[in-house]
């Protein structure tokens, strides 16, 4: 028993405190639902929900750990949605045109707010707030403010085909951008930068580190991967909508919190933030087949959020 | 160097306001104002397009504002526009309760006010008010799913933010039409915010459950696309038919390849028109009706090619 206590109080709870409380959550859901909740397909279509999240969460996890915070990536997915879907129209370019034009936007944008940041030295909040107003802007005015409609078939298999006639494209890309994401992050040197940098900046800066270089690259990722999600959504969708993608940047930065990095950058491991998207997608998932009204949703979702991270928050404590 | 960059930026910012302001002469012709509550989508930008061709036919100048959702950017808008000496004022307001004031300053400086597509809740303020009646949009709606899913089933809503004035109407005119189907019944019932994704997800949700749906009725052709994308995912648009309401482009293209069940539409030119008529008469010393109603049509594929 005292080895168990050991073991709960130790490092597999300060690692696992998250897992933990997604499995209780998890379970509780399937004993109140186990014909829906509960079945397989139903398992697969919460990891196809969690997949623009959490590609979302990804790019966020970067800029997070490196002590930034990106509100910007909803705007980004709006515009690069509308402008995908604008390129996607039957007999017009060829798919690789609105795929490409999608990731590089969000890629330069992504850019633009990191010279804002480095060079700027303006703060992380104020850079992408600003820009999060400029590229919803952008996007109402390439759309005229309505929808862009009647994309081609190939465009909308982009989110909507399966592998192997089963697995939904969308988590395939979900889970080979956190493979590729995990391997930069805990693998190369530029990703013990990103920590380094999240951690101290003054140090990194002392230690040898382009502390510029590395916020810019950043703030990249996380715009390309915004324009990715951004094509992703237009695909699912089969339309470019211009408010679209509102509050998607919460929904990130939920999922990276709750997987358990730091607000204030330097710490954080890329499986929470898996998690931690997972986590939000079964609870809608769940409340869903419940049939608990949208209103009521919105109050537990917002309290399991919290209680998850106090939760952690007090694993982690008592181990230190 | 670095303050010239600035005074340099400064200077093109104020330019550029300038350039946006200006390029308006001074003319003879009535201006008139039309406060949008927002421009975002397909709906707002189609009447908003009415209101101009209506005005341009009648031949008076006409001036659109964009109220982005934000009740007070509304009334300060409104203020401005009676301080300019604009002849009349078309609303079509973003806030039932809190447009008010604006209203009541109008009322005092003696320019006419027409409300458009939402009453206000001091409605006797205004002047005019030009729209459709939502509890009859949604009725048209649910009398032609209950005839489609032969008067039994189970069957599910879409439906707008809840307590906003089309998602109340529609809904109600929904129930009033089930009142006489006791063996349909209405499983779920949840709002997904005019909004695709939503409706998406939350539909794919529901056919997880095993529950039989029959239909899914949505308040508006955006979350009625986003279901129509689940449904047809799943492979079950044999079991089940969707409705939608609006008349927007795509779902017009849907219910004319037979993916879509219905839309109706509210008829959102003939509102722009009749308000610009109503408002152009009031500031010419005419009378017009306090309530001008425009009404549905519902659009199935049998008469879908006269309204693309």
């Amino acid at each position: 028993m005292k080895k168990l206590n050991n073991v709960m109080n130790g490092q597999l709870m300060r690692e696992l405190g998250i897992v933990i409380v997604f499995a209780v959550i998890l379970a509780i859901l399937m004993i109140l639902s186990p014909n829906a909740f509960a079945r397989p397909a139903n398992l697969m279509n919460i990891f196809k929900q969690a997949s623009i999240n959490g590609i979302l969460a990804m790019g966020m996890m970067f800029v997070i750990i490196s002590g930034g915070i990106d509100l910007s990536v909803g705007s980004i997915v709006a515009l690069t949605g509308v402008v995908a879907a604008s390129f996607a129209h039957p007999g017009e370019y060829p798919l690789i045109v609105p795929v490409i034009l999608a990731v590089s936007i969000g890629l330069l944008i992504g850019w633009f707010n990191g010279l804002g940041i480095a060079y700027g030295k303006i703060p992380p909040f104020i850079v992408t707030l600003g820009m999060m107003t400029i590229i919803r802007g952008a996007a109402l005015i390439v759309s005229g403010g309505a929808p862009v409609f009647g994309v081609t078939d190939e465009f909308e298999a982009i989110a909507g085909a399966f592998l192997f006639d089963k697995i939904p494209l969308l988590v395939v890309y979900f889970i080979t951008i956190t493979i590729l994401s995990a391997y930069i992050l805990t693998k190369t040197v530029f990703g013990r930068r990103v920590y380094a940098i999240g951690g101290n900046e003054i140090s990194a800066a002392f230690s040898g580190i382009k502390v510029e270089k590395v916020r810019i690259m950043v703030y990249m990722i996380s715009g390309m991967l915004a324009g990715f999600a951004g094509l992703l959504l237009a695909s699912r969708t089969v339309s470019g909508i211009p408010t679209a993608g509102q509050s998607y940047e919460l929904d990130a930065i939920a999922a990276v919190i709750i997987g358990g990095v730091s607000m204030s950058g330097g710490s954080g491991k890329w499986y929470g933030t898996v998690i931690g998207a997972l986590l939000i997608a079964v609870i809608g998932n769940g409340l869903d087949i419940l049939n608990v009204s949208s209103h009521y949703q919105l109050v537990i979702k917002g309290a399991i959020i919290i209680v998850a991270v106090l939760l952690d928050v007090k694993g982690k404590e008592k181990t230190t | 160097m670095r303050k010239v960059v600035l005074i340099v930026l400064v200077i093109m910012l104020v330019m550029s306001t300038a350039v946006f302001a200006g390029g308006k002469k001074e003319s003879d012709v009535d201006k008139y104002a039309l406060m949008m509550s927002h421009m975002t989508n397909s709906f707002t930008i189609t009447l908003s397009n009415a209101v101009k061709a209506a005005a341009e036919e009648l031949g008076v100048e006409l001036v659109v504002f964009d109220g982005g959702q934000d009740v007070s950017k509304q009334i300060s808008q409104v203020e401005s526009a009676i301080n300019q000496g604009y002849a009349g004022i078309l609303i079509e307001p973003a806030s039932v309760d809190g447009i008010k004031p604006a209203v009541t300053a109008a009322n005092k400086a003696g320019v006419p006010l027409v409300t458009i597509n939402q009453r206000i809740t001091n409605q006797e303020l205004a002047k005019a008010f030009v729209g459709v009646e939502h509890v009859e949009g949604g009725e048209i709606e649910m009398k032609y799913a209950v005839k489609a899913i032969g008067g039994k089933g189970k069957i599910a809503f879409l439906l707008g933010p809840l307590g906003s004035d089309a998602q109340i109407g529609r809904t109600k005119g929904y129930y009033n039409v089930l009142k006489d189907y006791p063996e349909i019944e209405v499983v779920y019932e949840q709002s997904a915010n005019w909004r695709t994704d939503e409706a998406l997800k939350l539909a794919e949700n529901w056919l997880q459950t095993g529950v039989e749906l029959s239909a899914i009725v949505a308040n508006n052709d955006g979350m009625a696309m986003g279901a129509l994308k689940a449904v047809e995912d799943a492979k079950k648009l044999d079991q089940i038919k969707i409705f939608g309401l609006d008349a927007t482009a795509d779902a017009l293209a849907a219910v004319a390849e037979g993916r879509l069940s219905a839309t109706v539409s509210q008829s959102t030119e003939a509102q722009g028109l009749a308000a610009m008529e109503a408002l152009v008469k009031l500031v010419n010393g005419e009378e017009v009706p306090a309530e001008i109603m425009v009404g549905h049509t519902l659009i199935t594929k049998e008469n879908v090619a006269d309204f693309q």
